[in-house]
């Protein structure tokens, strides 16, 4: 019933071992050039903020495209990161199409060969991951069945940067796994948790209670729910029934 | 009897011409959804609302309820796996069920959980229906068993199928973007605005419910879109405004 498309189950059968997110943000972007209808994509970071740097680009190209956005400052992948929307460009040389950047679509158009651009944002919530950029040569926009693997890539790398970048257990994260160790088996990930109302309005808790950014709060929970070798949903729904309340100083 | 009629028309066309007013500006899905399912449970007598859409991965998420509260909508999200709200999505047909403490066998789950808190007796789903598929489905809860009588799911269906075009109208004026990626934006939009919620509710001792309420009073008093002020109280310093403005006036 529930067909998740071709990219996304390649990314859901990822292994667990993956270092960091530099390592996981090639293994989305290839997964990506594999099976969807594309030339080339990167991971940037791309906040508001001055953080800004590509985790991995799968070519020069792809990387030239967001190094040209960090510069000029515009560009369909800053607006898909502040706008929190996709920005689906099919023709770069369609004017009115990118009359929101004019400089930088003039630039792609004078120093690369590319078409179209795909640029969509990886968040959870306000907490946004980065953007998944992707260029193909030939104008035309994606099928609408690789349209929803996008969509539902972008989803799922957003739960797996998410995950990796707030996870409590430092042995996993350095890739000390025993290799007979409980933790070691390369089963796929539990990330039920990006879907449950109650984990996002406990974050939210969290925001207040310690004066700290959505992200942080998550991992604060995360990192509790670790010690206390509790499921994350049952931490969260302390939290929501106020049995649970964090303090600068746990 | 003729001025209940009469209250009924008078609140019909209430809901149209606040939905109308809705869609022909720059709006946010989950606002006009919000508004879609008070007016639902107004005008077909029912006791909670709720709206499902379905995700890129075709897994059902809870986007607009009548009641904020936690275990309420976790009761409604039980649905994308189980009970008249799934059936309906994959059927594409409404799905009516007049007892549910006659359904326990079909959806075990599901009616045990209604039986443990609160209890609904029926439970009514209708399909957002585009192009003989279905993108979601809009739950009706009533506490007394009993069936919707066929005026009121006609009209229940044309309320899920304003919801439907409201969906499909706002991607008309963001020119350029289809279907799956306004659902993937609504469907986050949901998860700022639980964060915000959750925000509030610590900040302001209040519960979900209120906190939500806040929220929405804040966003149509100042006219800004629900989810860019619930981004505001998450991200930077709008909590203490929206805390300390007075509570809307109710509409």
């Amino acid at each position: 019933m529930a067909d998740p498309g071709r990219v996304t189950r390649v990314l859901q059968a990822l292994s667990t071992d993956i270092p960091d997110d530099r390592a996981l943000a090639e293994r989305i972007c290839l997964a990506c050039t594999d099976g969807l209808d594309i030339d080339g994509a990167a991971i940037s970071l791309m906040t508001a903020s001055t953080m800004r740097e590509t985790l991995f680009a799968s070519d020069a190209t792809a990387s030239l495209l967001d190094e040209l956005q960090f510069t000029l400052g515009e560009g369909p992948c800053i607006e898909a990161a502040t706008s929190g929307r996709p920005v689906l460009v099919p023709d770069v040389d369609d004017v009115v199409e990118t009359s929101r950047w004019p400089v930088y679509s003039n630039a792609v158009v004078e120093q690369t060969d590319v078409r179209a651009i795909f640029a969509l944002p990886l968040q959870w919530g306000t907490i946004n991951l980065g953007v998944l950029d992707m260029y193909r040569r030939a104008p035309g926009s994606l099928s609408r069945v690789q349209l929803g693997d996008a969509m539902s890539v972008a989803d799922t790398a957003a739960l797996m940067l998410l995950d990796l970048r707030t996870d409590p257990d430092q042995d996993r994260r350095d890739g000390n796994r025993p290799g007979a160790g409980a933790r070691a088996e390369n089963k796929p990930r539990d990330r039920s948790w990006g879907n449950r109302t109650e984990v996002h309005q406990a974050t939210g808790m969290v925001v207040a209670q310690l004066g700290i950014s959505a992200s942080d709060a998550f991992a604060r929970l995360r990192a509790h729910a670790f010690t206390e070798q509790r499921l994350l949903t049952h931490v969260a729904r302390d939290v929501v029934g106020r049995h649970l309340h964090f303090t600068k100083e746990t | 009897m003729n001025e209940a009629a009469g209250s009924r028309e008078q609140l019909l066309i209430r809901a149209f011409v606040g939905l109308a007013d809705t869609l022909v500006d720059d709006y946010d899905i989950i606002d006009m959804l919000d508004r879609l399912v008070g007016y639902s449970v107004e005008l077909l007598d029912a006791d909670s609302a709720g709206i499902l859409l379905a995700d890129a991965q075709r897994n059902l998420r809870v986007v607009a309820s009548t009641n904020e509260q936690t275990e309420w909508t976790e009761l409604l999200q039980l649905q994308a796996d189980e009970g008249p709200c799934v059936d309906c999505f994959r059927s594409g047909a409404p799905v009516s069920v007049d007892d549910l403490a006659e359904a326990s066998t079909r959806w075990p789950r599901f009616v045990a959980a209604l039986a443990d808190r609160e209890s609904y007796r029926s439970v009514h789903a209708l399909p957002l229906r585009l192009r003989g598929e279905a993108i979601g489905a809009l739950n009706l809860f009533h506490r007394t068993p009993g069936p919707l009588p066929s005026a009121d799911l006609a009209l229940g269906q044309a309320l899920a199928d304003v919801a439907t075009i409201g969906i499909l109208q706002e991607r008309a004026i963001h020119r350029g973007e289809v279907l799956n990626e306004q659902l993937q934006t609504a469907l986050n939009n949901r998860v700022i605005i639980e964060q915000a919620k959750g925000v509030l509710a610590q900040l302001g001792s209040l519960s979900m419910d209120q906190a939500f309420n806040r929220l929405r009073g804040y966003a149509r008093d100042h006219n800004l879109r629900l989810s860019t002020v619930a981004r505001q109280v998450v991200e930077a310093d709008l909590a203490a405004d929206v805390l300390e403005a007075l509570p809307a006036a109710k509409r």
